[in-house]
């Protein structure tokens, strides 16, 4: 913009100036219209998501139950949690779960992607099927599989014993109930990572496999040396997200399991949760909540430089 | 084998496989609808029945008559509805803010923005109920709703979108001497229109499931939404499979009704959401 004033120039003199808000330049309108449509949203995240997240250290420092005073008890919380076995043992059911979620998802979702990239008869009634399983709620398909896992008369349980594994109880047994819940989330999350892989494959210009083919590439060698080389942003993207969402995984442990038998799936968000809000200990829910954060940090710093890379172009 | 027939058969084995894979995938859902419209001898029969013997609809009046799903079906459009509404209002407008103009504090903004992206939800759990309960708005609808009033995703999107839109038009109404409200609605909105579908759909399935927060937050039956009515369903009739998946086809058939509707967009939003172009 044109419009400075000669105040600010000799304030500062190596970054450009900027005009006074108050002035009546087309920068200074588009200045108060520009705070104007943003206000609402300083106010709102602000409150409802930026706050939290110094709160949330803030409570980690008191013994708090909300029905007593806070009392200060600096970092017992955090000694305390570290000398719990629950804790600890969240901490690996978490893992547990988010790699076997996780790794099966990038594969198969990969695949199917690959396989929609291509052309068939009814691509696109097929390609809605596929998705099915991402447009009904977690909440129902938790359901929908309780029923099914059932020993004596669900789905699951039948076909396991026409496999010849008689009394099949996937939800009793501490070794069997993860895999369960495991089995639940590939189904359910793979389609919508099929779609971002999909969404990245369509991305890469046609033409590098019509010169491919030229040069006398075979199917596979394309594959190898052009897609996947491509898609490598998509990949990692996909690797970050699907971390951070299985992390958060609380539907299907609490409509299953409730986090058993024992504490075989009881994952990091289902112990949080029940010590906050079932136990009512606030500060040591919340430095759980830090320790989790933590854990999601790194995933969350690649996040954020692949968005802030996005922003830029 | 020609090389003709060997690519047919290859090709036939390819489109069997695929359709076998859509089989497959779709069992739970036709289960839980066949589920839906079983009698008790049907439920209890010697062997696993994959089909009603009747079609019978009593499951269906039970939920609504003698449980409270028309309550939670009612509460699930009321905060959904909301949260669409809300959404619509406020993010095309910060995404314009933050592609189009210059203003101080844009960067602290766009901060806000990509940090409520990245935090996880889990994480703020504890703080946020407080600050709900610090307002008084635990059990009742702006609890429920304003939580999700603004969708930082939903911002980024809108932001993508009008950093499409020619500087042109916005600066062509200028020159006519319009207004900047009456150029934000009357060049900006219109030109963002098939964006604002897809925000409204992503908004409406993210808010039509949201299970965690709504167990929260709802201490009573009176309040609560289809994902919440359900869980205390089952944690009190744990046996009642029937009656679950009668309230569980309630509760996915308006996502699914939508999905069907507007199949393309709906894909289109969802790999939209990853934030990816």
């Amino acid at each position: 913009m044109a419009d400075t004033s000669a105040s600010s120039r000799r304030r500062n003199q190596t970054k450009p100036d900027r005009p006074s808000i108050f002035g009546r330049s087309l920068a200074a309108r588009k200045m108060r219209f520009g705070l104007l449509f943003a206000a609402p949203a300083f106010v709102f995240f602000g409150v409802f998501y930026v706050y939290p997240l110094f709160r949330t250290f803030y409570v980690s420092l008191f013994s708090w139950s909300l029905l007593d005073e806070p009392r200060f008890i600096g970092i017992t919380n955090y000694v305390n949690l570290s000398n719990d076995k629950e804790f600890i043992n969240s901490v690996g059911v978490s893992f547990y779960y988010a790699i076997g979620v996780c790794v099966a998802i990038w594969v198969i979702a990969l695949a199917l992607a690959l396989m929609f990239n291509q052309t068939f008869r009814f691509r696109q009634a097929y390609l809605s099927v596929y998705y099915l399983p991402a447009v009904i709620s977690l909440t129902v398909w938790s359901l929908v599989w309780l029923f099914m896992y059932n020993p004596s008369f669900g789905l699951f349980s039948e076909f396991a014993r026409w496999l010849g594994f008689a009394n099949v109880r996937m939800l009793d047994n501490p070794q069997t109930a993860m895999p369960a819940m495991i089995l639940l989330s590939i189904w359910k999350g793979t389609p919508v990572y099929m779609l971002i892989y999909l969404a990245g494959l369509r991305a890469i210009p046609g033409d590098y496999y019509e010169a491919a083919k030229v040069d006398g590439a075979s199917a596979l060698q394309r594959l190898w040396h052009i897609t996947l080389p491509l898609l490598r942003p998509v990949f990692l993207y996909v690797v970050v997200i699907s971390i951070i969402g299985a992390f958060q995984a609380f539907t299907p442990m609490y409509l299953l399991t409730n986090g058993g038998p024992g504490s075989a799936t009881r994952v990091l968000s289902m112990f949080i949760f029940q010590n906050g809000f079932q136990f009512l200990k606030m500060g040591y829910a919340s430095a759980a909540s830090v320790i989790f954060l933590l854990i999601l940090l790194v995933f969350s710093v690649v996040q954020f430089r692949i968005l802030r890379f996005q922003q830029q172009d | 084998m020609s090389r003709k027939a060997q690519r047919t058969l290859l090709s036939l084995l390819a489109q069997s496989g695929i359709l076998a894979g859509a089989l497959v995938i779709s069992v739970p859902a036709l289960y839980m609808v066949s589920a839906s419209l079983m009698n008790s001898q049907d439920f209890f029969a010697a062997q696993v029945k994959l089909l009603p013997s009747s079609l019978y609809l009593q499951n269906y009046i039970e939920v609504f008559s003698v449980f409270n799903f028309g309550n939670y079906l009612k509460n699930s459009f009321i905060v959904t509805g909301a949260v669409v509404l809300l959404n619509l209002i406020f993010t095309p407008m910060v995404g314009y803010s933050l592609a189009k103009f210059d203003f101080p504090g844009k960067t602290v903004l766009l901060l806000f923005v990509l940090a409520t992206i990245m935090i996880p939800f889990t994480a703020i759990l504890i703080p946020l109920f407080l600050i709900i309960r610090s307002f008084g708005w635990v059990n009742t609808y702006p609890g429920l709703v304003i939580p999700f009033a603004m969708s930082a995703f939903g911002v980024f999107l809108m932001r993508q979108f009008i950093l499409a839109v020619p500087d042109d038009y916005i600066d062509a109404g200028r020159i006519d001497g319009a207004s900047e409200l009456r150029i934000y609605f009357q060049i900006v909105v219109p030109l963002i229109q098939p964006a604002l579908i897809t925000l409204a759909i992503v908004v409406f399935v993210a808010s039509w499931d949201e299970f965690l927060w709504m167990l929260i937050v709802t201490t009573g039956d009176a309040l609560r939404t289809l994902p919440v009515g359900l869980a205390k369903f089952v944690e009190q009739y744990r046996t009642r499979y029937e009656l679950m998946m009668a309230g569980s086809v309630v509760a996915a058939a308006p996502v699914v009704l939508l999905f069907l509707a507007v199949q393309r967009r709906f894909l289109q939003g969802m790999a939209g959401l990853s934030g990816l172009k």
